[in-house]
């Protein structure tokens, strides 16, 4: 990466959540030379810690019409070009017999002028569809919501970025904004693994740093007024919805369960927090209860289910420029150029919206930058599909069938996590079947190619790409499989057990919060194996 | 069913107890639902390993500064250095080889290869005197190819920091194909059996033989002898340099053979093990218990003239938590430990977690209290026992062992 150093590059992005991705796949399919940086790993901010809802808008139709409308739009070409990152479930508005009955015609009106298709049925038909709805709902109304998989969402614009010649960088935060007057030429990086300092230079500085944009404007020298809203969420260890599940109310706590993969999401909580702590995300005691007593509402089986680790992430919201006090803080799509706001050329920002949105924000984004840089090229995002998402099912599994002879576990989750780009998980030797993980069926094969292929750069990187770690295996045995692979690629096996010892940190932060019933078990367990008998310490070196 | 004693829970605990009374000839039941902590056992013993934050030379000496209701203090620091040499004793006519003593830790060296202080370590395993000296410079680490749970290179990590320098070197067994096929099978106790045959170790010392030359010290995964009692030693007879085995990820492949070994002792001692049952719910009457009930035998009731609760921690269900409270499950005993749950834990992972200390709440005799009153015959022993962070102490087995063996003692008076 030295030699890039002295290029000056069209437009470096700051942030690698879906909106820093897609801005980077974006500005490269139309020619540009991109350079995304993110301070972490990919989807570690707010697009890693939501609720994975791809909105059919309905939740918007009533109080925003306008963000509403951006939803089914999106809605409607994710399925069309993150066909890999979508589940395709549907989901129910429920009424209960708390709720007022009178709000759904309502909500059904306004979900027709936004574009939104609905259908009202009868309960009892609701309750055939989906069998874990609570058997009082008083109505119900289907609607085209889905589910997406921001992690590989994200992954799959940054790796087709890349793909399209855009360079990357994780592990790399930016600590100043740099500048000729006014004008934004650079950004000065600080690299987390070589801890050292960085300077790359840009004819073009994209703010994409979601709530922490909020401090990237302020290294620029001017003052975004954003309003970090918390919001929490539990994973439940098993899915018991087939569709996504939300109150026929106007939005409130707790009131939507989204089913993934093998898992389900209830959320989430709403709580303005000072911007001082939008870093340190806890999970309180009273956000669990909240969610549990909400969530049973929707779903009576959740009591009973097994939850695997409680998050938290901060929308980041703006406050109108007119407006300090925050009272009208817009939810849509913020795009600043801070050319004409501020008289500062050479950096926009791009913020507020949703995961949903994160496409049309990079188009919006990409045209401001061409339009700088007086590029004259249409967006064909809406139209070309991802990496991984190319349609034809018989394809990939020819392909898939061709590189594992072995193991149809594997095959299947791989497939399922990587797409069409399954069959890059190069067969090597015979060992590369060999499990690392077994209940979420990870192969030596899938953990080598995301360390090589996929920027991981620890175990917690790699729990988000291959879900290493993420099921219930006993006592997180996995990890320590996986650290073992890790460990060959990095220079410094003490690393890699002080990598071991923060993902074992990573997941007690998720895990305490609702720490009982299994869950307490299991972490006493895990902490016998690592600490009594492998002598795991928080500092190993 | 009637016995003289019944013990709940077959892990360390309930069978050190078992054997103790069998073999004062008392008629005894042993009623265990499922696996025991003894399965994922690291090779040693541990009796005290740490107070106040000190790493602890003399445990003897050391147990005098833990708190007042501390196990250990509360059997009685006067009883415990006997109650040591007992229990040594117990586990070595049980057929355990042991190597250790209770008022001189030794060290083992972990996976993550840090050396670690303890008391009784079976002899698969090597014991070191000292906690910085390695008697060997050049050590060849060899694995098995395909096998994940050996961590060669933390190991020689490790070592590297006790000026010993490693290499690693792998192994292919023909042996294994089979297992190799399964992607999930190539695990501890899969390889083991395979070892347990005699050709397979004369085949494997003959490769190891070849691979070692040049060094002083071969180091090993612990995967031999798992059914076969006597194939660690005939390893180690074989390979012509000294070996050092090392845990591999659980299950223990010694672990389990202690395990076997233990209740092998306890059922040629006149025994009745029930494995795969659990114990739901006991009668009692004017504090005493009279008979317990069990999921596989419906109605049949078991009696007995004193019971011993040796259902372990949480891992093993013997406490239970829920979101609003901690409970134990079979009797409803009184807890030692605080039911808000905002109090169970520390933010950080490798801090102190208070969930540790929790257990069965006793009277001084180790009779459980229920509703704050001892149940004149219902004696606590092991893991289900509050008042220790075993984890942080290195305490676990010695707090099983001699409790257990306290706990025989009230009942044989
Ligand atoms: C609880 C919750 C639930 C939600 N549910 C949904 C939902 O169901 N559906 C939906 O569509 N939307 C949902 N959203 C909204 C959605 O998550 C966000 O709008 C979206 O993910 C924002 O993406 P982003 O890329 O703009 O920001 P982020 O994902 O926050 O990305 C910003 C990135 O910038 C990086 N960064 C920060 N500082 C620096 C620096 N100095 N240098 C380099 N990099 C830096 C961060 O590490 C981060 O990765 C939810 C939000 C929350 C909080
Ligand atoms: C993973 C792990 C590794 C450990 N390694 C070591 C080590 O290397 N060295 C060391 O000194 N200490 C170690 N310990 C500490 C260990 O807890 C003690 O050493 C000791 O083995 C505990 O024995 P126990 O019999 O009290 O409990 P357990 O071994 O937990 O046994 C309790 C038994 O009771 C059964 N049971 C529970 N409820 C019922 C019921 N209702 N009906 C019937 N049966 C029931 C369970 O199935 C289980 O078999 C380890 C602990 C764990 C969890």
């Amino acid at each position: 990466m030295n030699k890039n150093r002295s290029k000056e590059y069209d437009v470096i992005i700051i942030g690698g959540g879906a909106t820093g991705a897609g801005t980077a796949r974006d500005c490269a399919m139309r020619g540009l030379s991109v350079l995304l940086v993110e301070r972490h790993d990919f989807a570690t901010g707010a697009t890693g810690r939501n609720h994975g809802l791809l909105h059919s808008g309905a939740r918007y139709a009533v109080t925003d019409h306008e963000s509403a409308a951006e939803c089914i739009e999106e809605n409607m070409i994710l399925r069309k070009i993150a066909n890999h990152c979508i589940e395709e479930n549907n989901g129910l508005f429920l009424t209960l017999p708390e709720d007022d009955i009178a709000f759904q015609s309502q909500f059904v009106d306004a979900c027709t002028s936004a574009g939104i298709s609905t259908e009202i049925i009868d309960p009892k038909l609701a309750l055939r569809m989906e069998p874990s709805a609570n058997p009082d709902i008083i109505g119900a109304v289907k609607v085209p919501d889905g589910s997406v998989d921001p992690f590989r969402l994200t992954m799959s614009n940054a790796l087709d970025a890349k793909l399209k010649g855009a360079d990357i960088l994780t592990q790399h935060e930016v600590v100043d904004i740099l500048k000729d007057q006014d004008r934004v030429n650079g950004v000065e990086l600080f690299d987390h693994a070589k801890k050292e300092k960085v300077k790359y230079y840009g004819k073009i500085v994209c703010n994409a740093a979601g709530i922490w944009g909020h401090n990237i404007a302020r290294f620029a020298g001017v003052n975004i007024n954003m309003f970090p809203a918390k919001g929490s969420l539990l994973i439940f260890g098993h899915r018991v919805n087939k569709m996504v599940l939300n109150r026929c109310r106007k939005p409130a706590n707790a009131d939507i369960l989204v089913p993934g993969d093998t898992i389900c999401l209830i959320g989430t909580t709403s709580e303005r927090i000072p911007i001082e702590e939008i870093d340190n995300m806890y999970v309180s005691k009273d956000d669990v209860d909240v969610l549990i007593r909400e969530g049973v509402k929707l779903s009576p089986s959740l009591a009973t289910t097994r939850i695997l680790r409680a998050y938290a992430g901060v929308r980041p919201l703006v406050a109108a420029d007119d407006d300090p006090s925050g009272r009208s803080i817009s939810r849509g799509i913020v795009l600043m150029d801070h050319k004409e706001r501020d008289g500062l050329e050479g950096f926009i920002t791009i913020t507020g919206g949703k995961l949903m949105t994160y496409r049309l924000m990079a188009e919006e984004a990409t045209d401001l930058i061409c339009k700088k840089l007086d590029v004259d090229k249409k967006c064909e995002t809406a139209n070309i599909p991802l990496q991984g998402s190319e349609k034809s099912d018989e394809t990939l599994n020819n392909v898939s069938q061709k590189v594992y002879s072995v193991n149809g576990i594997t095959q299947k989750s791989a497939k399922d996590r990587h797409g069409s780009l399954a069959h890059k998980i190069a067969k090597g030797d015979e060992n590369e079947d060999s499990m690392v993980c077994e209940c979420e069926g990870v192969s030596i094969g899938e953990v080598k190619y995301a360390i090589n292929e996929l920027h991981v750069n620890n175990l917690i990187d790699l729990r988000r790409r291959t879900r290493v770690g993420m099921g219930t295996c006993q006592g997180e045995l996995c990890a320590c499989r996986a650290a073992g692979l890790l460990c060959e690629s990095m220079e410094e096996p003490g690393k890699a057990k002080d990598d071991l010892a923060n993902f074992l940190q990573e997941r007690w932060k998720g895990m305490s919060p609702i720490a009982w019933g299994e869950t307490i078990n299991e972490i006493q367990f895990t902490s016998w194996i690592y600490e009594g008998i492998y002598g795991l310490k928080p500092d190993n070196n | 069913m009637k016995f003289d004693n019944i013990i709940i829970g077959g892990g360390l605990s309930g069978l050190t107890c078992g054997i103790k009374l069998a073999e004062q000839g008392k008629k005894c039941a042993i009623v265990s639902s499922g696996q025991s902590a003894i399965h994922f056992f690291s090779g040693s013993f541990d009796l005290l390993g740490k107070a106040n934050g000190e790493e602890v030379t003399n445990p003897l000496e050391s147990m005098k500064s833990l708190p007042e209701n501390h196990p250990y203090k509360r059997v009685g620091l006067d009883k415990i250095e006997r109650l040591t040499n007992d229990a040594l004793h117990l586990l070595v006519r049980s057929g355990l080889n042991l190597n250790g003593q209770a008022d001189r830790n030794h060290y083992t060296l972990t996976p993550m290869g840090v050396m670690k202080p303890t008391w009784l370590t079976l002899s698969d395993f090597t014991s070191f005197d000292q906690k910085d000296s390695f008697p060997w410079k050049k050590a060849v680490i060899l694995n098995f190819s395909g096998f994940l749970d050996f961590h060669t290179l933390f190991i020689k990590d490790g070592l590297k920091k006790l000026d010993v320098q490693a290499q690693i070197k792998t192994v292919s067994m023909k042996q294994f194909e089979a297992i190799r096929k399964n992607p999930s099978e190539m695990r501890s106790t899969n390889i083991a059996k395979e070892f347990d045959k005699e050709n397979a170790i004369e085949e494997f010392a003959q490769k190891a033989n070849v691979l070692s030359d040049g060094f002083d010290v071969v180091i090993l995964p612990a995967v031999f002898g798992l059914f076969n009692k006597t194939i660690a030693d005939k390893l180690k007879e074989k390979i012509e340099k000294p070996v050092l085995l090392l845990p591999a990820i659980p299950p223990s492949v010694p672990g389990i053979r202690t395990q076997i070994t233990l209740r092998e002792r306890f059922q040629e001692l006149g025994g009745t093990y029930l494995l795969g049952d659990n114990v739901e719910e006991g009668v009692f009457e004017n504090g005493r218990l009279l008979e317990i009930r069990t999921n596989n035998h419906g109605d049949i009731k078991f009696e007995a003239d004193q019971f011993i609760l040796a259902s372990g921690s949480f891992y093993s269900k013997g406490i239970v938590a829920t979101h609003d409270k901690l409970y134990e499950p079979i009797f409803g005993l009184d807890i030692d430990g605080d039911s808000n749950r905002e109090k169970w834990f520390d933010e950080k992972i490798f801090n102190d977690q208070a969930f540790m200390h929790y257990g069965v709440k006793t009277d001084q005799k180790f009779r459980a209290l229920m509703n704050g009153e001892p149940v004149e015959n219902l004696y606590v022993a092991g893991s289900v026992l509050g008042g220790a962070n075993p984890l942080k102490e290195g305490s676990g087995a010695g707090i099983s062992l001699l409790t257990s063996l306290h706990a025989a003692e009230q009942i044989l008076k």
